[in-house]
């Protein structure tokens, strides 16, 4: 019944009061009941049930009063919610209470080391808050586990908590980093964020009793998701690609190898400046200027598009041909188009000016043997036949009119020359002579005037005299020396004046060659009517081919080609007549007859022409039997013969001065051999 | 009265009844992170490779603090005569070996045994070095922490030796330690050079055995692992 009381206390009063009246009810019953149970055994009983019903009474209230106590109990069961170290030296835990049963209630945490039985309690209630228990450095080891309870005690009973086993190094939760800075810095124009920062400075990291990694993230002013960086054990970390004028939020935190991260390091604001892309600029700089470029360049294509078309696609040259007519061609008209290229004066037709193209040059070549003889006759020298431009000759001695000297003699034998012009008698053949002496002067003129040394084209027949003077010459002779100054005996024959003995006159062996008698026309002083008329046939064959000649000395043409005659001057006898002879002459020289004498001088004429004759037995004129010679005939004409003194006069051969037949006469090269258009008249 | 006897117990059950489920039972070892661990110990493996590592850092401390005496105090010439001169280390006396050959031999057992020997005899030294240190007058602070530092992890580096032995050899605690068996003697206060000698010496010595400690346990981790292999 004590025990009864002790524990519930209501009880205990509400058994006292039951005891009370129970007492009561016995003493009041003792009372009368002594006095009747000793008498009366009845009263005895009734005060048993009494005390039955008393203990019931007392249990039913203790159970009613141990139903009514909800207001009041026993603390609820706690429970530890964390334990965290933050330098792995020290760490505190935190419980959670439970319903502290409406009578205040204290707390205690009790542990136990790992294979200890001892139980200690928390050292520390209160540094680290309430409901927390500190464990100070010296409490704390990392090679134990602690086994941790809670309990909770109020006035009603206490309350365990379920144990908790940690383990220190697990539990490690370090500070948040400090002091963590952030700079903008530039890179080449570009700028970035620095972050720098420190670690807590709780945490041991310089001995390596802890080791961090550290985290940050960034966002920007008004954004809602951060930028993760993974930053490592390194404390410093760059951002890039910012943008310009932009502000960040930057907030670190760090974690341990085994433990919990860090909380958020509080915010760091950086406002970026602003800068431009330069990058963009220059872009920007290069198109426009590019675009510039491109339309000065379209603009001067466009300027000079023709040019450049005639560059690139060369227009495709027209036909020139003259007197085409394209339109005719467009038109169809094929006959007219070339009809309309026919030229009228091409190819030259050959029959009206053939004798032009004859040159009448004879090209007299004197051997030195027969100087002497040649002397007396020198001056008599009225032939001259010399061909020109002995280029093409087959005769290769000739040339020698090319030179130097004999271009002075020429002048000065041009002076006396004009002296004789004007003492000739003016006869009509004369007169003819004359022209054509004029000309010939006109022409040698020209030739002074214009000497073409080196093409051996030279007329040098006025040279032919300048040795003359050398000679003695009767003055007759020397007055026909001096008209034969004048003579027509343009040539390029070569007189040098040293050999000047003998003159290689050669007739002109083609006969036919018309022009050929003009240059036997050498004008004497003397006057000799009575060759006039011979004369005046040869004059007129030499008009004839004077007239012919006048034009052909123009073009000085060499002598064509052709057999040649070669005569030479033995003399000049009392009848004023210039024996010729034949002449030896080496290779290319045609054969030569010795047959027959030729072209005996028969004399000046008035109008100072030499007339050669050949030398005749009987008769004056006779014909040479080469008289039918034709133009293709044979070279061997008349010869003279060096022995003037026979008086076998071969019959001369007057060769009548046929047209040169041009065809022949033109060399290949071009040129007329004076040598084969030579006629030699002789009467 | 016996029925009586029976109600009050039963009543009394019927009170006491939440303390009845009250019992903790013992659950298995979780190694979660970031949760309470259940486990009532720490596995051997993982208290091996904690003490190896404080040793590591005890080592790494001692050098760094005697380098910086050496630099702030040892004149130049002395500086390599650090065991001479009479100066001998204070544990040359423990039984501990020093080769490779007797390394290899040693056992497990008395690895360990060397090694909270080695850690044991040096407590109290580094204590006393601390007090001589404070003394010196323009001794660095960075080097008067690294001392007070070493000091008290070597305290904590003996607790776990103990552990470990207890652990691994199922030995009981040896209470006695070895440093109380007055290996060091406390001189009367020397002259500043010698003074400075002495500490220097006792620093040099200190980093030696210090590294001794961790080459014993990371040999004897390595027995742990592969037993033929380790030197």
């Amino acid at each position: 019944m004590l025990w009864f009381s002790s524990l519930t206390g209501q009880s205990t009063l509400v058994g006292a009061g039951g005891g009370v009246t129970a007492a009561k009810v016995r003493r009041g019953e003792t009372e009368n009941s002594c006095h009747n149970c000793c008498r009366q055994p009845r009263l005895c009983g009734a005060m048993m049930r009494k005390g039955v019903e008393a203990v019931l009474l007392l249990s039913l209230l203790f159970f009613t009063s141990h139903a009514k106590a909800t207001r009041y109990s026993p603390p609820g069961k706690p429970a530890l919610t964390r334990c965290r170290s933050p330098e792995k030296e020290t760490f505190t835990c935190w419980w959670e209470p439970g319903s502290d049963g409406g009578l205040p209630t204290t707390y205690a945490l009790y542990y136990r080391k790992e294979n200890s039985e001892t139980v200690y309690e928390c050292p520390d209630y209160h540094t680290a808050g309430e409901n927390s228990c500190f464990f100070n450095k010296n409490d704390t080891s990392i090679w134990v586990n602690y086994n941790i309870t809670v309990v909770a005690t109020n006035a009603l009973g206490s309350t365990f908590s379920d144990p908790v086993d940690i383990d220190v190094v697990y539990i490690v939760k370090p500070n948040p980093p400090e002091k963590v800075t952030v700079s903008v810095m530039e890179d080449k124009g570009w700028p970035f964020l620095r972050v720098s920062w420190e670690p807590p400075h709780k945490a041991d990291t310089r001995s390596g009793w802890i080791t961090l990694i550290y985290e940050l993230r960034v966002k920007l002013e008004g954004e809602d998701e951060w930028e993760m960086h993974l930053a490592g054990q390194q404390k410093m970390f760059n951002i890039f690609s910012l943008r310009s004028g932009g502000t960040y939020h930057v907030q670190v935190r760090c974690k341990p190898d085994h433990g919990f991260w860090s909380e958020w390091s509080s915010t760091s604001y950086i406002k970026v400046p602003d800068y431009f892309h330069r990058e963009k600029s220059v872009w920007i700089l290069i198109t426009v200027f590019s675009a510039f470029i491109f339309l000065i360049l379209t603009w001067l294509l466009h300027m000079n598009s023709h040019s450049l078309k005639h560059c690139i696609l060369p227009p495709v040259p027209g036909p020139k041909i003259k007197g085409f007519d394209k339109q005719l061609l467009k038109n169809g008209k094929s006959e007219d188009v070339f009809s309309a290229l026919v030229v009228s004066d091409f190819p030259p037709t050959t029959s009206s000016n053939y004798e032009d193209l004859l040159v009448e040059y004879l090209e007299v070549y004197i051997p030195e043997e027969q100087e002497l003889t040649l002397e007396e006759s020198k001056d008599l020298h009225d032939s001259c036949l010399k061909s020109e431009g002995s280029t093409s000759d087959n005769d290769s001695g000739r040339g020698s009119c090319d030179s130097h000297t004999l271009l002075m003699d020429k002048r000065e034998a041009k002076e006396g020359e004009r002296q004789t012009d004007q003492e000739e008698s003016q006869t009509e053949a004369q007169r003819q002579q004359k022209d054509w002496d004029e000309e010939e002067l006109t022409y040698t003129h020209e030739d002074m005037v214009s000497p073409d040394m080196s093409s051996g084209r030279v007329k040098t027949w006025p040279s032919v005299f300048s040795p003359l003077p050398q000679y003695t010459l009767s003055p007759l002779v020397q007055r026909s020396s001096l008209e034969m100054a004048k003579q027509h005996c343009l040539s390029d024959s070569l007189f040098p004046p040293s050999s000047t003995s003998s003159y290689l006159i050669q007739p002109g062996n083609s006969t036919k060659e018309a022009l050929g008698p003009s240059h036997w026309d050498f004008s004497l002083s003397n006057k000799q009517p009575q060759l006039l008329h011979p004369e005046s046939q040869a004059h007129s064959n030499i008009n004839i081919s004077s007239i012919g000649h006048k034009q052909t000395p123009v073009s000085l043409l060499t002598p064509a080609l052709g057999r040649t005659e070669y005569v030479e001057v033995q003399r000049v006898n009392e009848e004023d007549m210039v024996l010729l002879q034949p002449i030896v002459c080496g290779e290319g020289c045609p054969q030569m007859r010795q047959a027959e004498d030729y072209s005996k001088v028969r004399g000046v004429d008035s109008d100072n022409m030499l007339l050669l004759q050949r030398e005749v037995a009987k008769e004056e004129v006779d014909m040479c039997p080469y008289d039918d010679q034709e133009a293709d005939g044979s070279t061997e004409g008349c010869y003279t013969s060096s022995d003037i003194n026979t008086n076998q006069k071969p019959p001369a051969c007057s060769y009548t001065a046929t047209p040169v037949q041009d065809n022949r006469t033109l060399p290949a090269s071009g040129y007329v051999d004076t040598a084969t258009m030579f006629t030699l008249p002789t009467y | 009265m016996l029925m009586m006897t029976v109600k009050q117990c039963g009543v009394w059950v019927v009170l006491l009844w939440p303390y009845l489920l009250s019992v903790s039972i013992p659950l298995d070892c979780k190694e979660e992170q970031g949760s309470l661990s259940r486990c009532p110990s720490i596995t051997q493996e993982k208290l091996l490779d904690r003490v190896i590592q404080h040793a590591e850092l005890i080592y790494r401390v001692s050098e760094e603090s005697c380098s910086l005496f050496e630099e702030m105090f040892v004149p130049f010439p002395l500086r390599l005569q650090r065991n001479q001169a009479g100066y001998t280390c204070i544990t040359k006396a423990l039984p501990i070996p020093s080769s490779k050959s007797e390394i290899q031999q040693i056992s497990d057992k008395w690895l360990l045994h060397s090694v909270l020997m080695l850690v044991q005899s040096w407590i109290e030294p580094l204590v006393y070095l601390q007090t001589t240190l404070d003394r010196y007058d323009d001794a660095p602070e960075m080097l008067l922490n690294k001392t007070k530092w070493v000091s008290e992890k070597l305290i904590s580096l003996e607790q776990g030796v103990v552990v470990l032995i207890k652990k691994m050899l199922d030995e009981g605690m040896l209470t006695t330690t070895y440093s109380e068996q007055g290996l060091f003697q406390y001189d009367v206060q020397p002259e500043m050079l010698e003074s400075v000698m002495r500490d220097y010496t006792l620093l040099s010595c200190f980093k030696k055995d210090a590294h001794k400690m961790e080459t014993f346990l990371k040999l004897l981790k390595c027995r742990q692992t592969d037993k033929y292999n380790c030197a």
